[in-house]
C-alpha cells in the first residue's frame, strides 16, 4: 500500500469517525451557549444508536431508523430538560443517571432479539470524489453525512443571528438579567436541550445505521464525553468545536490504522489514546473566559 | 396628597401588599405619580422600595392591591405586560449581559426578527437626542460603570416608556455622570411629559432632583410631600422613624453638610509606622487592567480610606486582600514582611483581618453556628490535634460575643438567623481576635441600619485607637469624611491621589474620582 493510499484510508476513516461527533457537537454547543451543561449527550447518542438499529430492523429501512434515532434524542432531551430546568434537579446528577440508565437498558435490550443489519446508502459525488487524497474521504460518504453541510451553518445562524439564539446566549451569560428582560430562562434551556437531543440522536443513529450497520453494547464508548471535550476545546465557538471533533476523529482513525501499518502497540493503550488526547487538548487549549458565565448553573426566580 | 393639576395620574398604586413568607415587604402601599414629574421614592435598605418596583415591573406578583395605569386597572403578571403598558426600568444590577455587545443587549426583550441595522440606528437616534454617546458594537463587559449606565438608560428610553423607574441610579456614578443623568431625566419629564420614579436612599439626591417624594419605612408609606416643602432633616427623620442628629447618623444617611470631626488632629500630616504596604499591585483580567500599579500604605493606628465610585477596582483589591485573587504583579507587605498572597491563609497568619464586601459570600458561613463562625480563624486555639474542643470554642465565642455585643438567641444558632448588623459584628469580632495588625473593611456598612452603622463606626475607631491599621474601602463620601485620617482616591484601577482628611473637600475628591489630579 502506498503512502498516499494509506493516508487516504486514514483520512477517510477519520472523517467517518468525525461525522457522528460533529452532529452531536452542534447540539451540545448550542445547549452550552444557553448555559445548559448537558452531559447526557452520551445517553442521547447511545440510546439513538440502539433505537435506530432496532427500528431499521423492524421496518427494513435504515432511513426510518435514522428518524427513530432523532426522536430518541428528542425524548431524552425533553426528559433531561424537564428534570434539570423545570424540576431543578442537579443537571450533572440527571446526566449521570440518564447515561447509566441508557447504557444498562440498551445492553439488556440488545440481548433480547436478533436485529437484522441495515445501513444507509453511500452517496458519492461525481468528479469531486476523484480528487486525490481528500476526494474519497470527503465526497464518498453515507448520505446523512452531507446533512452537516446544512446543519452546521444552521446551528451557527440560530445562535448568532436569530432572536432565539440571542436570547439563548443571554440566558447562558446572565440568567437573572435575561429574566428581567422578560426571557423565559428555563424554557429557553429546555428548548436548547431539544435541539441538542435531536442532533445528538442523529449522531448516534448515524454511527449505528450509518457507519457500522449494527448495534453492540456501549457502542458509543464515551463519544458523548468526547463531544463535551470538543466544545471546551473549541472555547464555545462552533468552528473550533468542529475542529476539535476532527482531531478526535482522526486520532481514533490512527488508532485503528496503526496495527495495519505494522506498528505494534498495546491495544488497550491505543483505545485510551483519543481520550488521553482529549484531556491533553483541553489542558492546552482551554480559554476559560470564553465560557458562558452561567454554564451549569441552575436558574430559579427570586434567588440571585 | 399634594395638589396636582392633572385629573388622572399616569400611575396609581392602591393598597399594594407583598409578603415573602413571614416577611411583609410592602404593606398596603399607596403611590401616585403624575406625568411630567420626577417622583422620589425614599427609604432605608429593606424598606420595601425594590419590592414595590418589582411588582410594578411584573417581576413578582402582588398579594393584594390595585395598580392603575392612566386610570385603568391592570394585572401586571409579566415583564412583557409591564413593557407594553409603557413601564420601563433602568436597572442597577443584573440587567446588562457582559458577553454580548451593546446593540445585542438593547435588542433583548424585543420580539420578531433581529434587525441589527434598525437597532443600531435606533440607538444612534436616542443617543443623539439625549447627548449620550455610545458605541453600539462595543462589548458591554469592557465598558466602565458610567458607560454601562448610559447603555441602560438608552435601552430603556428606546422602548419609549411613559413611566421610567430608576433604582439607585447614581451609586456607581461619578458626580459628573450623575449630573449628566439628572440632565437627561429633566428633559424626559419636562419636554416629553413622561413620569420618572427615582428610588434612592440619598437625601441630597432626592432633594436636588425630585418634584415630589414618598418615604417608605418598614414596608409602609411613612410620609409624602412636595419636595420643595420639605427639608433633608425632615425626610431623614421620616425615613429612620426618629430624630436624626446632624452628626454621625446624618453622615451615614448622606445628610449634608458633613461634620468635620477631626480637623487639626494630632499627627494629621505625619504618617505612622506602616503596618500594611501595597506596592505596584496590578491585576489583569481578560486583557483589561482592573488594577494598575497601586501603591498604598496604612500606618499603625491610622484609618486610611480608599474612596471611589463602585466598579473602579476596589472589589478586586478587596479580593486580593482576602486572599481570593492573586495579583498579576506587585507585593503585599504586612507588618514589615512580604506575604505570599497565593497561599491560602497567609494574609490571616501575617495579621491581616478582613471584613469582606459581600459578607454572605466570603464573610460568614450562613448555616454554621455563631460559635463556629467566630472561631473559624483560630482553630489552633480551639482544637487539639484531631478533635475540636467544644468547651474552649464556646468560651472563646462567648468572650467575643460579649465584647462585640452580638445579639443572638444562642451561640449555637446559625449565623443566618442573625440580623445584618449582628452578622457583620460576627465578622468583625473574628477578624479582630488574635494578633491583628491590619483590618481591611470593605464597604462595611452596606445594607446595615443606622444603629448598626454607628456601632461599626465606633468599633473601627476603637480598633485604630488600639494601634490597628485600618483600610476602609468605601464609596460613601460622608463615611470616608467621618472616619478617615487619610483618603486615597481610586479611579479606573489607579490611585489618583492621597490626601489627609483635613485637606479633603467634596470638590477635590470629586476631581480625583473623575480621574483628574486635584
Amino acid at each position: 500500500m502506498s503512502v498516499l493510499d494509506s493516508t487516504t484510508t486514514i483520512l477517510a476513516s477519520g472523517v467517518r469517525l468525525t461525522v457522528p461527533l460533529a452532529f452531536a457537537a452542534c447540539g451540545e454547543y448550542l445547549a452550552e451557549r444557553a448555559g445548559a451543561m448537558n452531559i447526557s449527550v452520551e445517553a442521547m447518542m447511545l440510546g439513538a444508536a440502539f433505537t435506530s438499529v432496532a427500528t431499521a430492523s423492524a421496518t427494513g429501512s435504515a432511513t426510518v431508523g435514522l428518524v427513530a434515532g432523532v426522536l430518541t434524542g428528542l425524548v431524552l432531551g425533553f426528559v433531561h430538560g424537564n428534570l434539570s430546568h423545570r424540576a431543578q434537579i442537579n443537571t450533572f446528577v440527571v446526566g449521570l443517571v440518564l447515561n447509566s440508565l441508557v447504557l444498562g437498558l440498551t445492553s439488556y435490550l440488545i440481548t433480547t432479539d436478533q436485529f437484522a443489519s441495515h445501513q444507509v446508502g453511500v452517496l458519492s459525488i461525481p468528479l469531486l470524489q476523484d480528487i486525490p487524497l481528500i476526494g474519497k474521504p470527503l465526497f464518498s460518504e453515507r448520505w446523512p453525512a452531507y446533512l452537516l453541510i446544512l446543519l452546521v451553518p444552521l446551528t451557527w445562524w440560530l445562535v448568532e443571528r436569530s432572536r432565539w439564539g440571542l436570547e439563548l446566549r443571554a440566558v447562558g451569560e446572565n440568567p437573572q438579567a435575561a429574566d428581567v428582560t422578560g426571557i423565559k430562562v428555563n424554557a429557553r434551556r429546555r428548548q436548547a436541550l431539544l435541539w441538542c437531543g435531536a442532533l445528538a440522536g442523529l449522531g448516534g443513529a448515524y454511527l449505528a445505521v450509518g457507519e457500522v450497520g449494527s448495534f453492540n453494547q456501549n457502542m458509543t464508548a464515551g463519544r458523548g464525553y468526547i463531544v463535551i471535550a470538543a466544545v471546551i476545546f473549541g472555547a464555545w465557538r462552533l468552528g473550533r468545536t468542529l475542529l476539535g471533533c476532527l482531531v478526535f476523529g482522526l486520532s481514533d482513525a490512527m488508532r485503528l490504522a496503526l496495527p495495519a501499518l505494522g506498528v505494534t502497540l498495546n491495544a488497550q493503550l491505543l483505545v485510551a489514546a483519543p481520550y488521553l488526547l482529549a484531556l491533553l487538548a483541553m489542558l492546552l487549549f482551554t480559554t476559560q473566559h470564553r465560557e458562558p458565565a452561567a454554564l451549569g448553573r441552575p436558574f430559579q426566580r427570586g434567588s440571585t | 396628597m399634594t395638589p396636582t393639576t392633572s385629573a388622572v395620574p399616569i400611575l396609581e398604586l392602591r393598597g399594594i401588599t407583598k409578603s415573602y413568607g413571614t416577611v411583609t415587604a410592602c404593606d398596603a402601599v399607596d403611590l401616585r405619580v403624575d406625568a411630567g414629574e420626577i417622583h422620589g421614592l425614599l427609604g432605608e435598605n429593606g424598606a420595601g422600595k425594590s419590592s414595590l418596583m418589582k411588582v410594578l415591573l411584573g417581576l413578582v406578583r402582588r398579594d393584594t392591591g390595585t395598580v392603575l395605569v392612566r386610570g385603568e386597572s391592570v394585572a401586571l403578571d409579566s415583564p412583557q405586560e409591564a413593557a407594553e403598558l409603557g413601564i420601563g426600568m433602568v436597572h442597577q444590577h443584573f440587567s446588562l449581559i457582559n458577553g454580548l455587545t451593546v446593540w445585542e443587549n438593547v435588542a433583548l426583550g424585543d420580539t420578531g426578527k433581529v434587525n441589527k441595522q434598525a437597532i443600531c440606528s435606533d440607538i444612534a437616534e436616542v443617543c443623539a437626542r439625549y447627548g449620550l454617546p455610545i458605541d453600539p458594537e462595543a462589548q458591554v463587559g469592557s465598558l466602565s460603570a458610567g458607560e454601562r449606565q448610559r447603555v441602560e438608560v438608552v435601552k430603556c428610553l428606546r422602548r419609549d416608556p411613559q413611566i421610567l423607574i430608576l433604582d439607585e441610579p447614581t451609586s456607581v456614578l461619578t458626580q459628573a455622570e450623575s449630573q449628566e443623568l439628572f440632565g437627561v431625566l429633566g428633559r424626559v419629564v419636562q419636554e416629553e411629559g413622561r413620569a420618572v420614579i427615582l428610588i434612592s436612599h440619598k437625601l441630597a439626591e432626592i432633594a436636588q432632583a425630585t418634584d415630589r417624594v414618598t418615604v417608605l419605612r418598614k414596608g409602609r408609606v411613612a410620609f409624602r410631600a412636595a419636595t420643595a416643602e420639605t427639608t433633608p432633616q425632615l425626610l431623614a427623620q421620616q425615613m429612620v422613624g426618629r430624630d436624626v442628629s446632624l452628626g454621625e447618623e446624618g453622615a451615614a444617611l448622606g445628610l449634608l453638610p458633613v461634620q468635620k470631626a477631626r480637623t487639626g488632629q494630632a499627627g494629621d500630616r505625619d504618617r505612622q509606622q506602616p503596618v500594611l504596604r501595597l506596592a505596584g499591585l496590578t491585576v489583569e483580567q481578560g486583557g483589561v487592567r482592573v488594577l494598575e500599579d497601586v501603591d498604598l500604605t496604612v500606618g499603625a493606628g491610622e484609618i486610611v480610606a480608599l474612596y471611589g465610585v463602585e466598579g473602579n477596582g476596589q472589589a478586586t483589591l478587596g479580593e486580593i486582600l482576602a486572599g481570593l485573587l492573586p495579583p498579576t504583579a506587585g507585593t503585599v507587605e504586612v507588618a514589615g514582611s512580604t506575604v505570599d498572597v497565593t497561599r491560602p491563609g497567609a494574609l490571616a497568619k501575617a495579621g491581616l483581618g478582613i471584613v469582606p464586601e459581600d459578607r454572605h459570600h466570603s464573610g460568614v458561613v450562613l448555616d454554621m453556628s455563631v460559635a463556629e463562625n467566630l472561631t473559624m480563624k483560630s482553630l489552633d486555639k480551639v482544637s487539639g490535634r484531631f478533635l475540636l474542643r467544644r468547651g474552649v470554642m464556646r468560651a472563646e465565642a462567648r468572650r467575643l460575643a460579649d465584647e462585640f455585643n452580638i445579639v443572638t438567641s444562642s451561640l449555637d444558632a446559625p449565623v443566618r438567623s442573625l440580623s445584618g448588623g449582628n452578622q457583620q459584628r460576627v465578622v468583625l469580632a473574628r477578624e479582630l481576635s488574635g494578633d491583628t495588625r491590619v483590618l481591611v473593611a470593605a464597604q462595611p456598612t452596606h445594607g446595615l441600619d443606622v444603629g448598626a452603622i454607628e456601632d461599626m463606626y465606633s468599633r473601627l475607631r476603637k480598633a485604630a485607637a488600639e494601634g490597628v491599621g485600618v483600610l476602609l474601602i468605601s464609596t460613601e463620601f460622608e463615611e470616608v469624611m467621618a472616619l478617615a485620617t487619610w483618603i486615597a482616591v481610586i479611579s479606573s484601577g489607579r490611585i489618583t491621589g492621597v490626601l489627609p482628611v483635613s485637606e479633603a473637600t467634596s470638590e477635590r475628591l470629586g476631581m480625583l474620582v473623575g480621574g483628574e489630579a486635584a
